[in-house]
């Protein structure tokens, strides 16, 4: 392969993958909203169903109760849009503008909140979260 | 056996070994990457998708780093340090850059000589420098490869532990690159120093790595 062709197949290469990352932001961002939205409207079992399993699953045995039921009881932002959102890797984090973070992972169904309602602590420390898988 | 092949040997067989080595990489760091996700609890990734990953992208950068960085201190050292009795090094009244003669360079060039070794002013300088210059610029353009996707994989981790992302400037910073950095250069410049003092004492027949079998020890900057 010529030099030219090999650096044009290498910007191309990079042009994709920003491009990529740009859809991937675009569909954690409407996932968190998708979740907010859910709680401001009550829905329980939409809001549950945009978190991962093993989130949905640790909030069940904390609460002793369903997920949509648990859910709604969680100090959680209702509404809003994302403000920040970031991708890296498999793993994004998204701000909506009434503050409070989530934390999701991409996997065979897309993205799925795996923290939400975190706020930052200590500097270099884990935020804490409201909900947490 | 054809002629291309006979006199290209060595190269080609480096790159096929290169080939089969990092193929190999390929499907070893996804297959760990994968154990490392179902520990997780997260889904596997096929093997198209692990070679653009930065898991897989700092792994080999790291690597082609250090390597450039070997070679590009290796070539620029021995202009000036010496080892005695190594066929690594210049003979010991050769330290430094040489003259113009010795050096086959302006009017002292050869017919066959090539072209920007004739002539004078900045091509020449160039052309004396290139294998510097290309050796120097692939270890930087390969460092920086490896900075930006460890960056990814490091704030992959803080996201995966819920902490804030960090920017590039503060990674370069951070323990995690300067270990890998480190890891590797330590071997490379390892490497480089047992060649240069085994070869001293060492022999391997037919090989240009090493002296001639009988040469004495002292015999500085010899080819078997």
């Amino acid at each position: 392969m010529g030099a030219k062709p090999a650096v044009a197949a290498c910007l191309l290469a990079l042009a994709l993958a920003a491009c990529g990352a740009g859809d991937r932001e675009r569909d954690a961002a409407a996932v968190t909203e998708h979740f907010h939205a859910a709680l401001e409207a009550g829905d329980g079992q939409a809001a549950c169903a945009e978190l991962s399993e093993e989130t949905a699953s640790k909030l069940e045995q904390q609460e002793q109760k369903a997920c949509e039921e648990a859910i709604l009881g969680l100090e959680l932002p209702k509404g809003g849009t994302v403000t920040v959102r970031q991708v890296e890797v498999r793993s994004a984090y998204t701000q909506v503008a009434e503050g409070g973070a989530d934390f999701l992972d991409e996997g065979p169904e897309g993205w799925k909140i795996s923290a939400a309602g975190c706020r930052p602590t200590a500097p270099e420390q884990p935020y804490e979260c409201e909900l947490e898988g | 056996m054809p002629r291309f092949i006979k006199n290209n040997g060595l190269s080609i067989v480096f790159l096929v070994l290169f080939l089969a080595a990092v193929s190999g990489q390929a499907i070893a760091g996804r297959a760990d990457f994968n154990e490392e996700q179902v520990r997780h609890g997260n889904p596997e990734i096929s093997l198209s998708r692990y070679v653009v990953s930065s898991d897989y992208g700092v792994a080999v950068m790291e690597n082609w780093q250090s390597e450039y960085l070997q070679f590009t201190l290796f070539v620029l050292l021995t202009v000036w340090l010496l080892q005695r009795g190594s066929p690594e090094s210049k003979e010991l009244d050769k330290a430094g850059l040489e003259s113009d003669e010795q050096q086959k360079v302006g009017p002292h060039a050869q017919q066959n000589s090539p072209a920007w070794a004739k002539v004078e002013g900045i091509r020449r300088r160039i052309y004396e420098n290139s294998l510097l210059l290309v050796m120097g610029t692939i270890w930087i353009g390969t460092w920086l490869a490896q900075s930006v996707t460890g960056l990814a994989q490091f704030n992959s981790e803080r996201l995966d532990h819920q902490m804030d992302t960090i920017g590039w400037w503060s990674y370069v910073g951070k323990p995690d690159f300067w270990e890998r950095t480190l890891q590797n250069w330590q071997s490379e410049f390892l490497a480089v120093g047992s060649m240069a003092i085994l070869a001293v004492y060492l022999r391997q027949r037919g090989s240009p790595e090493s002296k001639p079998v009988g040469s004495p020890h002292t015999a500085t900057g010899v080819e078997g």
